[in-house]
């Protein structure tokens, strides 16, 4: 089980922590927003991979980088200071 | 050699940030900076009541620390202060902050542009306009990747 804190806009569509079940063993970025995307339906029209970008345990990491369950895991849609 | 940088959860003075600034110069010539204000009207003209900035954890002020420490590389800079809100801004309250010191003045424009262009691009912030007719999320526009990208040849 992870739980995902969603970011920015994402949080208007799925409020701000969503519950998703991953493999005890972990699983990659990439499979984790195809996780994602298939157990919050509501959520898989935003969940577009090249624009939105996973921070795991603080870092921003690539789609081939393997989430385990408990991690820190957070969606970035696109950022923007100034 | 110097970067300070700070995400400021409350407002800020940038002309008390700039006096400081100057007052610990050890030598340089030439200060550069540059204040972001957030504006009352949106793009498209509409009321803004508030512009909401949201941040996330460490990887702000992390993400702003990196962009400093790339200028102060780059640059033939002595020093650089940014400093960054998150949270509730009002109309005319300052956002953005970024100030550069450098023995000649080329150097300092540089490091303040391009602090600037990357802070826009790059800072791990989510920005929103809240008005009467709602909220809106901000996004950087295309001439904003562009800017950034004049640092990327």
């Amino acid at each position: 089980m992870l739980e995902l804190e969603l970011c920015g806009k994402l949080a208007d569509v799925g409020g701000a922590f969503v519950k998703t079940v991953i493999p005890a063993e972990g699983c990659s970025v990439a499979e984790l927003f195809a996780m994602v995307a298939r157990q919050h339906p509501a959520l898989a029209p935003s969940l577009d991979a090249s624009r939105i970008r996973a921070c795991v345990n603080e870092a921003v990491v690539a789609p081939n980088a393997r989430v385990m369950p408990g991690d820190e895991v957070a969606l970035f849609p696109p950022v923007s200071g100034g | 050699m110097s970067a300070q940088v700070t995400l400021a959860t409350e407002a800020f003075d940038p002309a008390e940030l700039l006096g400081r600034f100057s007052r610990e110069l050890e030598g340089e010539g030439a200060v550069v900076s540059f204040t972001g204000h957030a504006r009352d009207r949106a793009k498209d003209g509409a009321l803004v009541d508030a512009l909401v900035l949201e941040s996330y954890r460490g990887v702000t002020l992390a993400s702003m620390e990196d962009i400093a420490a790339d200028a102060m590389a780059r640059f033939d800079v002595t020093r650089c202060r940014v400093v960054h809100r998150a949270g509730r801004i009002a109309p005319g309250e300052a956002i953005v902050f970024v100030a550069t010191a450098s023995a000649h003045r080329r150097s300092a424009f540089e490091a303040a542009d391009y602090l600037m262009d990357r802070l826009k691009t790059e800072a791990v912030f989510w920005k929103r306009e809240e008005g009467p007719l709602g909220r809106r999320w901000i996004e950087p526009r295309e001439s904003d990747h562009e800017d950034a990208r004049r640092w990327h040849p």
